[in-house]
């Protein structure tokens, strides 16, 4: 595909642009203007089919009211962007602010394992604390997009997107289309970490224009829409409370998660995706006699919550790497040894919050970080640094997540409209090329080496005789698309099962076979260590070193691992530090431009130590496991850490994310009272 | 009412009538399709649709097609692939502003210190590579 989707030519296409609502909630009145609103436009909500979660539709324009502060509420085009943003500013729309709705509860789910209440009973010790993991944006650094043209009877859709096939389907089901009468073609990709893996209302629009105006019709967002009405992520609160003996050992956690997921379900997601993966994944590499977790969706009037890189395992591991600090500060005892004692030393085996951890050596892993990163003198170059008033921290995370989720599991979380399956089709061309087409798409991961690397292992074809082709539903077989760490797991197992297929057919010109799988989740995991120093008249975090331990199997193509790794810790670093979709108690977005909304540049970032350890995961045909989020999940709990031990010794804990100056100030003048309170306290 | 420029863009001469507001991004992705400057915020922060504007690096999204009249224009387009090559990048969609930023750093100062890198090259947001890739093939151009 040549480009970029802005920098498709498409002669004669329309350009779009939106009228938005500037009020968190608002009742629509009259629109005057040249504008379409929901009523003329015409199109079904997505439906978000399944049990356990409660239909709350993101309409393709906002009906009788608003509910976010940049929800589209019509919709006007023209021959350029600019003719068709100064027709959405001539457009007037009758606002009556409306107070906020009560939170209502879209989802929620339970753990309830082990002997819980036995374990609080006995347990020496029990802390409880309230975390919060901040609302964030993935931000891609390009924006999303869309060009509809309908011809002949036949939409072709070109979306900047990661889940073509499912694209198809919701586009399909709004506008009451047969799939087939549907092409969605996938440009290059300028990145998409999850949110470009749903079906968004402008894509719904576009399309349906399409059809309506016989005319090419183009949406390219811009970055004030893109953060404040693509997809936000997070936003949890978690108060934990975790039961532990004076050596250190965690017997049982209690959690109790509220997710505020914005004020719509997204496709295909539902609101469940948040809750439902943070809630297995507490404390997920830890050996547990007792776990009970709540976790809950509820809406608000904030932009939708939907997937960034990691999803809800950020937050777990985040909630549990940052308790098991407190702990091994509360008990005495150095973060690592706590890890050490209290990790799981038995795989494979099933959490209690029911995850199937297929392979992995937890104990290894932190082994490797003790001696790659020269733990011991680490500690003492800390304890000198400190001796000289700086404020150096050390963090810690050991971790494992998700991988390659499949049909079953999305059934069993009421998720009908994400098939699970991956699948790829190989041809072989009259002159004798290899062609690989997958169900996955091409968003920078770097498919080819590790594609043609196979295609060699297996069949000994050279890597120059194969082409691959993704990201064109009309070619590619259905499947799940690009999200979920499923790369290295379905993906690569279905290529191989095809690869076989056309061996078996002696690679004759002509070959064309098709393999479809149902993959089973594998569990990478990592242990990551991060050195931070906060500057002590600013409060400034800065990373200055990082280590990343990463576990995912048999490794497919070292470098493309490593790339996925230090490009995810990069990311992840900027979570835990800059990054934060806020918002005033009006209901108004206050990061509407990228100096509110920071991420990380260059030199925020130092070299990335990455060091790899292979359990070959025995589910998995290649051994191999899903390796695009675990540089972010690890980052939220080794930065974290490494924050919160930097300004430790000034009594200073910090719960809230991001971990920026303003926070870290906040705590530390916290300490700093309570002291005051309790040196004023009569014989105290 | 629009108004009359002529400039220089990748040594080829172009001249026409353009609207006083429209952006020198836009003049050069939708008048001379030179579609390899990205745009990826448009408010001037992240640093895509850097461009050399009379040999120095601007950004295209705050500078207007009417101020760069009479000035020589240079994109990615017109600059080697050798400097940052489209595989240390994973999306690629920041590269060309990379390109650009690094080519005008080495024109005004030949022999950057490794070490400040870094901040020099810390006005384009990358969202993928963690940036190591391509501070280190920078590095590798300098002596020592």
């Amino acid at each position: 595909m040549p480009g970029y989707l802005a920098d498709l030519a498409v002669p004669g296409a329309l350009e779009l642009a939106f009228v938005r609502s500037p009020f968190a909630h608002a009742l629509i009145g009259k629109v005057s203007g040249p504008a379409v609103t929901a009523t003329e436009l015409g199109v079904g909500d997505l439906r978000l089919g399944g049990h356990g979660v409660a239909p709350w539709p993101w309409p393709a324009l906002a009906r009788r009211e608003a509910r976010f502060v940049g929800e589209a509420v019509a919709v006007v085009w023209a021959e350029t962007r600019a003719q068709a943003e100064d027709l959405a500013e001539s457009v007037e729309v009758e606002f009556e602010p409306l107070e906020p709705e009560a939170p209502l509860r879209l989802f929620e789910r339970t753990i309830d394992a082990g002997a819980v209440e036995a374990c609080f009973q006995r347990a020496d010790h029990v802390l409880e604390r309230t975390f919060s993991c901040a609302r964030q944006t993935p931000l891609p650094l390009e924006t999303r997009g869309v060009l509809a043209h309908f011809e002949a009877g036949r939409l072709t859709l070109w979306s900047s997107t990661q889940i073509p096939h499912i694209l198809r389907r919701g586009i399909a089901q709004a506008l009451e289309l047969e799939e087939s009468a549907i092409r969605v073609l996938v440009p290059e990709v300028g990145g998409g970490f999850g949110l470009k893996a749903h079906v968004f209302p402008e894509e719904l629009v576009a399309a349906q224009l399409a059809r309506r105006l016989g005319r090419p019709v183009r949406w390219i967002e811009d970055r004030r829409e893109n953060l404040l009405a693509s997809v936000h992520a997070h936003d949890n609160e978690v108060l934990m409370r975790a039961a532990f003996g004076a050596d250190g050992r965690v017997l049982a956690v209690e959690a109790d998660l509220r997710c505020d997921v914005g004020a719509y379900s997204v496709y295909p997601f539902s609101a469940s995706l948040e809750p439902a993966t943070a809630a297995s994944a507490i404390f997920a590499a830890y050996d547990l006699q007792g776990l009970r977790v709540s976790a809950r969706a509820v809406t608000s009037h904030r932009c939708p919550v939907g997937a960034y890189r990691g999803v809800g395992t950020n937050t777990a591991v985040y909630v549990t790497e940052r308790m098991l600090d407190l702990i091994a500060r509360h008990v005495g005892l150095d973060p690592l040894e706590v890890r050490r004692r209290n990790a799981l030393r038995h795989l494979p085996c099933t959490t209690l919050g029911g995850r199937e951890l297929d392979s992995g050596d937890y104990l290894e892993l932190l082994r490797r970080v003790e001696s790659v990163s020269g733990y011991e003198a680490l500690r003492r170059e800390q304890a000198k640094a400190r001796r000289h008033g700086k404020l150096f921290g050390i963090g810690l995370a050991l971790f494992n997540e998700h991988s390659g989720t499949g049909q079953s599991e999305y059934r069993s979380r009421g998720i009908e409209e994400v098939s699970g399956l991956d699948a790829c089709r190989v041809r072989v061309t009259a002159e004798g090329r290899i062609v690989i087409h997958t169900s996955s798409v091409e968003i920078g991961q770097n498919h080819a080496p590790a594609y043609r690397r196979l295609t060699e292992r297996m069949l000994g074809v050279e890597p120059g005789r194969v082409d691959i082709e993704e990201g064109d539903t009309d070619v590619c077989p259905p499947g799940t698309g690009a999200f979920v760490s499923r790369g290295a797991v379905g993906v690569l197992d279905a290529i191989a099962g095809a690869l076989r297929l056309a061996g078996e057919q002696d690679l004759a010109p002509g070959t064309d076979v098709t393999c479809s799988i149902d993959p089973k989740q594998v569990f990478p995991s990592g242990a990551h260590l991060a050195v931070v120093e906060v500057d002590a008249v600013t409060f400034v975090p800065r990373l200055r070193r990082y280590l990343a331990v990463e576990d995912c199997g048999t490794l497919i193509d070292q470098r493309t691992v490593s790339e996925q790794i230090r490009g995810g810790v990069a990311m992840g670093a900027g979570k835990v530090l800059l990054e934060e979709s806020a918002y005033g108690e009006d209901g108004q977005p206050l990061a509407a431009t990228l100096l509110d909304y920071l991420v990380p540049v260059a030199a925020d970032i130092p070299r990335i130590e990455i060091e790899h350890l292979v359990s070959p995961s025995p589910i998995s045909a290649q051994g191999s496991k899903g390796v695009g989020e675990a540089g972010t999940i690890g980052a939220f709990g080794a930065v974290a850490n490494a924050v919160a031990d930097a300004v430790a010794p000034l009594g200073a804990e910090l719960l809230e994310l991001p971990y920026g100056p303003q926070r870290i100030f906040a705590a530390i003048q916290l300490a700093t009272t309570s002291k005051q309170k309790k040196g004023r306290r009569p014989g105290g | 009412m629009n108004v009359k420029i002529s400039l220089v863009a990748n040594g080829l001469e172009w001249a026409g009538e353009v609207e006083p507001r429209l952006t020198l991004a836009d003049l050069l992705r939708d008048h001379l399709a030179l579609t390899g400057t990205h745009l990826g915020c448009e408010h001037g922060v992240c640093g895509a649709c850097t461009v050399l504007l009379d040999g120095q690096a601007a950004r295209s999204c705050l500078t207007l097609a009417v101020q760069a009249d009479g000035r020589q224009v240079t994109t990615v387009e017109g600059l080697s692939d050798d400097l940052l090559p489209r595989e240390l990048f994973q999306c690629g969609f920041c590269r060309s502003g990379f390109v650009c930023s690094a080519e005008a750093l080495l024109r005004r100062e030949p022999l950057p210190r490794a070490v400040e890198l870094p901040e020099l090259l810390a006005g384009n947001i990358c969202r993928c590579t963690g940036y190591e890739p391509i501070l280190e093939a920078l590095s590798a151009r300098l002596p020592g």
